[in-house]
């Protein structure tokens, strides 16, 4: 029988990225430029032209696997659909009030991002719910309808449901989703019961407000797409990548677009894990550095590094999480990155005490780097690698991009080395070395700033620069294994060819732990487990095929840090109770409560294929 | 330059980075809600001899405070610790602020010579005293405030001093988060002494020491070459606290003039009230923090927080005054008196820099606190500070629903608390029409109305910008005065800005934040953002028509050019301007408020 083969597909700013690998190890690859504004069509071109290449037709492809910044994209560029919000009556500002924080300190020019819905857009409902679920007040049939004829009367392209305390019950969330339902049949709708039921209004209203703001964009791409690989004769099925690592279907994926966002930077950490796989590494921190920015993450006993809720369109992360505020809190599970803005096209500058900074301004890609000769005149982090020789000017894209190392050197020269007084090789070694302790920081801070000792890790570096710094980065963390993978920049699209179907379910359940009745906790993870079951069997899962896993969050009463654990399986009783309890015993004196419960899911489908990228 | 440029550099990030991983593991371990949404803690390092080498970035108002209170320490025990001591104090007359606010000192050695200490400072749910949460306003000395701890060792080399852990748990209404937040310190303590021991392996102790030094002298460099770019001169500006909660009606005066010349620049805060009954007394590191706060928001940023920052930049405030209190001065809620500093910091600095600088916001935060205790005799606390409205910028609207300056703060989740405290929010959201106008508006503040669930209990107010309202700059119109009132459903009573006094259950209590200044001419700002905020519901056609001449079709959401025309000339003519008033604290469209009180 002739060779199946799967596809990596990553689309970035300049490049689509194809990776095709067979079932026999036969590997394909095609780098052509992305189409900007109708992203998909590269995808179908470069698969046809990659067909052509190579004499597959397109019933060989089995599935193809996509990671897509279409969603993020949306948000960072305010292009998404025209949101209306439905929310209780007195609380229509949650979403533009946010958490009053914002993420620099003594900036006079702070601007607040924008909400996602104008404030005309954002319709209140008399009714109330309280804490424990039971209804105050009932929300009158006339006012829901109401507050409904007002967005569609505003012609609005997608409607947010979030009311106060409706994780605790959704009775009257779900009678608006039935007037809307009604009334506006076929319109994108996103209730927060069905999205996020869990506690903190700010952080649910916002994510359901950013699911409903990048649902018909994302539904009309994966339209689109589809569209042109039937046309093309490519029947596979079609796989999105999502921020937490794992993969979903693309119907899916349009219902609950908010799981894709970070699509993007997912690749590449999958591709780590599988390849510490494969290479029995149990304990890795992927260390990916492009032109602009480096991200770092970790992998512990084979698994990814989850954050619970992260912002979109924060922009570059300093190693510090203390300051928060910036972006679009999005409380779904993504892999946890911290990035800094060092890269490649970081400009290297000397501050106004003498000393000597990289970045966070970048060269981009026009002017870039003094070296690529395109009128850049500030030396950059790439003009240092050239000067110490570490970058070969001839050599760069396979020779493709000649540099004018002779141009970084008078640059560097000029701006760097003569006014600390140093000499050339010196100040070019000493911003390769800054730039390289900018980066430590972030990888501190998914290390030891979590209570992980870096030493004990491989470090896995990937991404056109990150191969330059990795050795000297472990160095000096103490680190005594580096792992670069073999065409470190297409690792990412590789990458998406190691995930599996993965899907995170979650709510807010909030009992004492010790006085809980544990028949109503089986109960809750019951719900979620049903939930889990149905959407990989509705993805062609055998049960066979399927795998759960739960987790609890818990923290002691009054204090205001979850902890997250693994819930085996098994029934719960006094001594899960117990069991539960012992990861979080600083006092084991204290009652703590269960706050959360969330559910994993697996479906393992193509554990057949060989999976080593070297392969 | 002595040092090689590149160690230093990655000696400054490693060094900082050890303040934010103490700042980080307050965060992760603390049990109150004040620690972690409200961030009312700082870390730093210092060497030593005391002085402060880095602080973590956490809250402004600390800022200064650390070298306050290493200076006791060193007074009090300099020929006089060994390894493992660890120091406690809160005493605001001893290098403390407020009594909430308790520093955890601890020395680091290498090879038994101290070369450093870690320092965390954190704001603490209660230290006992009259009112739960020990921020009462109403105190008239510090004697009621709470439990005042002298510089004192917590850890003598090694070993808990259990008399003092004991007069703390009896002190405290909340043994259990107060010792929860002390192990806190301690634990970012230990983190630092850890990091800051592979410090010295990499870099050697006398290495180790000098790049201390130098990045104190690199933030003075700094901070200095960027105070030579401002011009030279001395500008002053008075701002008032509406008064101190006793003496009702009886307004605070708050006066600072800036003295600039070359690359120094004196703060000056003779001519501030004397010191005040009410607990709004600052200590003299507070007001320091204030004058900072203000001085850095116009220099450029990544000038790191120590000691070289203060060596240029010199704060002078007489002993007995408002801004540095002296026995028995009670100061438990002088937050307020830090905020309106910082207020009277930005107008000083408008009119040293017209184009750089906000006008007054909300206010800075209003305390809440609600405590007592339920059927069972357990206490409750209930404490919020809250905050929001940006005074408008030269060059953009103020921001609606941000953090005073002075406090990067976050507000509590509602749903948090309504699982947790025996309190309802009815609601939190911009109240219109109380945002100054201007070129550029104000921020338009919020409201928020708590319900009470228990049987009984103490609401305890702290409010302010009622009387004087936030000042607009160079043409705009003051913000809208702050509002408190007792069941709006029902009687709707008034209530003053300061008060305590005894709630039951169902009863509501609504605050209203005042609206902030703006900036700028009204009747040149752009008719399309006066109509956005029509459409938004943030200002009335009516206030459009009568504050900025703009005059809305509310059946089209358009503009009516010809009538905002007509309209706009004859405000122009009514008002009658011969300059433009660079301050304002009243509407300029009620001339019998008027009282423009430009300062020179």
């Amino acid at each position: 029988m002739s060779e199946r083969y799967r596809v990596g597909v990553d689309i970035g700013g300049t490049f689509t990225d194809i990776v095709l690998l067979g079932s026999g190890g036969t590997i394909h690859t095609k780098k052509i430029s992305s189409s900007v504004g109708d992203y998909a069509r590269a995808i179908v071109e470069g698969l046809s032209e990659l067909f052509v290449e190579t004499g597959l037709a397109g019933d060989a492809i089995e599935e193809i696997r996509h990671g897509t910044t279409v969603a993020s994209n949306a948000i960072l560029e305010h292009k998404g659909a025209r949101v209306g919000l439905i929310t209780t009556k007195g609380f229509r500002d949650v979403l533009e009030i946010r958490t009053l924080r914002m993420p620099k300190l003594y900036d006079l020019a702070w601007e607040k991002p924008m909400p996602l819905v104008e404030r005309y857009l954002r319709q209140v409902v008399d009714e109330r719910v309280d804490a424990r679920g039971r209804v105050e007040r009932v929300l009158d049939a006339r006012d829901a309808e109401r507050a409904v004829d007002a967005l569609l009367a505003e012609k609005v392209e997608a409607i947010a449901v979030c009311l106060l305390n409706s994780f605790a019950n959704p009775r009257h969330e779900l009678m608006l989703k039935e007037i809307v339902e009604r009334k506006a049949p076929g319109l994108k709708l996103s209730v927060s019961y069905e999205v996020l039921p869990e506690i903190k209004e700010y952080e649910r209203t916002s994510t359901t407000v950013i699911n409903a703001y990048v649902m018909p964009i994302v539904a009309s791409y994966l339209r689109a797409l589809r569209q042109g690989l039937d046309k093309a004769g490519i029947p596979a099925r079609l796989l999105l990548m999502q921020s937490n690592g794992g993969l979903t279907s693309d119907q899916a994926a349009a219902e609950r677009p908010m799981n894709i966002i970070e699509s993007g930077p997912a690749g590449g950490v999958v591709g780590a894990q599988a390849l510490a796989r494969a290479k029995s590494v149990p304990k890795i921190i992927t260390f990916d550095m492009g032109g602009t920015t480096a991200k770092a993450s970790m992998v512990e006993d084979g698994e990814v590094t989850r954050a619970a809720e992260y912002s979109v369109g924060a922009g570059i992360m300093i190693g510090s999480r203390l300051l928060t505020g910036a972006g679009y809190t999005l409380k779904v599970p993504a892999i946890d990155l911290a990035e800094v803005g060092a890269g490649g096209g970081s400009l290297v500058w000397i501050d106004g005490g003498g000393a000597l900074q990289i970045g966070p301004e970048s060269a981009g890609a026009l002017p870039g780097p003094v070296c690529y000769d395109k009128g850049g005149d500030t030396p950059t982090v790439t003009d240092a690698n050239v000067v110490l020789g570490y970058i070969n000017p001839s050599h760069l894209v396979g020779g493709a991009l000649a540099l004018n190392a002779d141009k970084a050197r008078r640059a560097f020269e000029d701006k760097v080395a003569k006014p600390l007084g140093l000499a050339l090789e010196k100040a070019a070694y000493g911003a390769h070395l800054i730039a390289a302790s900018n980066m430590i920081r972030a990888i501190k801070s998914i290390s030891t700033e979590r209570g992980r000792d870096p030493r004990e890790f491989a470090l896995f570096a990937f991404g056109g620069n990150g191969p330059l710094f990795a050795c000297g980065m472990a160095r000096s963390l103490g680190m005594s294994r580096v792992v670069v993978p073999p065409s470190a920049g297409l690792f990412s699209s590789f990458g998406l060819l190691y995930a599996d179907v993965e899907h995170h379910y979650s709510r807010t359940f909030r009992r004492l732990l010790r006085q809980a009745d544990l028949a109503e906790i089986e109960r809750a993870w019951k719900t979620l487990a049903d939930q889990a079951e149905a959407q990989l069997a509705a993805e062609d899962f055998a049960a066979d095929r399927r795998r759960l896993r739960r987790s609890a969050a818990l923290h002691y009463q009054g204090q205001s840090y979850e902890l997250t654990v693994p819930v085996p399986d098994g029934a719960i009783d006094a001594r899960m109770v117990e069991h539960l309890e012992r990861p979080t015993a600083i006092a084991p004196a204290r009652t703590s409560r269960s706050s959360l419960y969330r559910s994993r899911s697996w479906g393992r489908g193509c554990a057949r294929a060989r999976r080593s990228p070297s392969a | 330059m002595a040092h090689d440029p590149i160690a230093f550099e990655l000696f400054k990030n490693a060094i900082f980075s050890i303040a934010d991983e103490m700042a980080l593991t307050v965060f992760r371990t603390t049990y109150s809600g004040v620690l972690k949404d409200n961030m009312d803690y700082s870390t730093g390092f210092a060497d030593g001899d005391g002085k402060l080498v880095a602080q973590g970035l956490t809250l402004p108002g600390h800022l200064g405070s650390v070298p306050t209170a290493m200076d006791s320490i060193m007074r009090h025990y300099r020929d006089d610790m060994v390894e493992g001591d660890v120091f406690i104090m809160n005493d605001p007359f001893d290098g403390g602020m407020h009594l909430p606010d308790i520093f955890v000192f601890k020395p680091l050695y290498h090879d038994g010579k101290r070369l450093a200490f870690a320092c965390t400072v954190c704001h603490h749910t209660d230290v006992g005293g009259r009112v739960a949460g020990s921020n009462a306003s109403d105190s008239t000395e510090i004697y009621a405030e709470g439990l005042r701890i002298a510089p004192l060792k917590l850890y003598e080399a090694g070993k808990v001093n259990k008399t003092i852990m004991t007069f703390i748990e009896k002190n405290v209404r909340l043994p259990v988060k107060v010792f929860g937040d002390l192990r806190a310190q301690l634990a970012a303590c230990h983190i630092a002494e850890q990091q800051f021991a592979e410090l010295v392996r990499k870099y050697g102790p006398d290495e180790t020491v000098a790049f201390m030094r130098e990045t104190v002298d690199y933030a003075e460099r700094l901070t200095r070459a960027a105070l030579s770019k401002l011009p030279d001169g001395e500008w002053s500006f008075e701002d008032w606290i509406d008064d101190d909660g006793i003496d009702y009606g009886k307004p605070i005066r708050l006066f600072v003039t800036l003295r600039k010349t070359g690359d120094h620049m004196v703060v000056d805060w003779t001519g501030t009230n004397p010191q005040v009954k009410g607990a709004i007394n600052n200590t003299l590191s507070f007001t320091k923090a204030a004058s900072y706060t203000g001085i850095r928001s116009v220099l450029p940023p990544g000038i790191p927080n120590n000691e070289g920052v203060f060596r240029a930049i010199e704060v002078i405030c007489p002993p007995g005054t408002v801004g540095n209190g002296v026995l028995p001065a009670a100061c438990a809620a002088r937050g307020l008196t830090g905020f309106r500093m910082t207020d009277c910091m930005f107008g000083a600095l408008a009119m040293m820099l017209p184009d750089k600088v906000k006008a007054a916001g909300d206010g800075g935060n209003t305390g809440i606190s609600i405590g007592g205790y339920d059927a069972n005799r357990k206490p409750f606390i209930y404490v919020d500070f809250t905050c929001g409205a940006w005074g408008a910028r030269p060059w953009a609207d103020g921001l609606d629903g941000n953090s005073h300056m002075f406090a990067n703060m976050a507000s509590h989740s509602i749903e948090v608390t309504e699982a947790e405290e025996p309190i309802q929010l009815l609601a939190y959201e911009f109240v219109p029409d109380k945002a100054g106008a201007g070129k550029y508006r104000g921020g338009v503040p919020f409201r928020r109305d708590y319900r009470f669930l228990e049987d009984e209990g103490v609401l305890q107010v702290r409010s302010d910008r009622r009387d004087h309202r936030p000042f607009g700059l160079y043409g705009g119109s003051p913000g809208g005065a702050s509002e408190n009132y007792f069941n709006p459903q029902a009687e709707n009573r008034v209530l003053p800005g300061k008060f305590t006094m005894t709630i039951r259950k169902g009863d509501i209590f609504r605050h209203v934040l005042a609206g902030a200044g703006g900036w700028g001419d009204p009747l040149e700002r752009d008719p399309a953002a006066v109509l956005k905020d029509v459409r938004n519901e943030l200002l009335s056609p009516r206030r459009a028509a009568d504050d900025y001449g703009v005059i809305v079709d509310v059946a089209r959401w358009a503009v009516d050019e010809a009538a905002t025309a007509a309209r706009r000339d004859e405000l122009r003519r009514a008002r009658a301007w011969d300059v433009v008033p660079k301050v304002q604290w009243h509407d300029p469209n009620k001339p019998e408020e008027t009282a423009v009180r430009a300062v020179e």
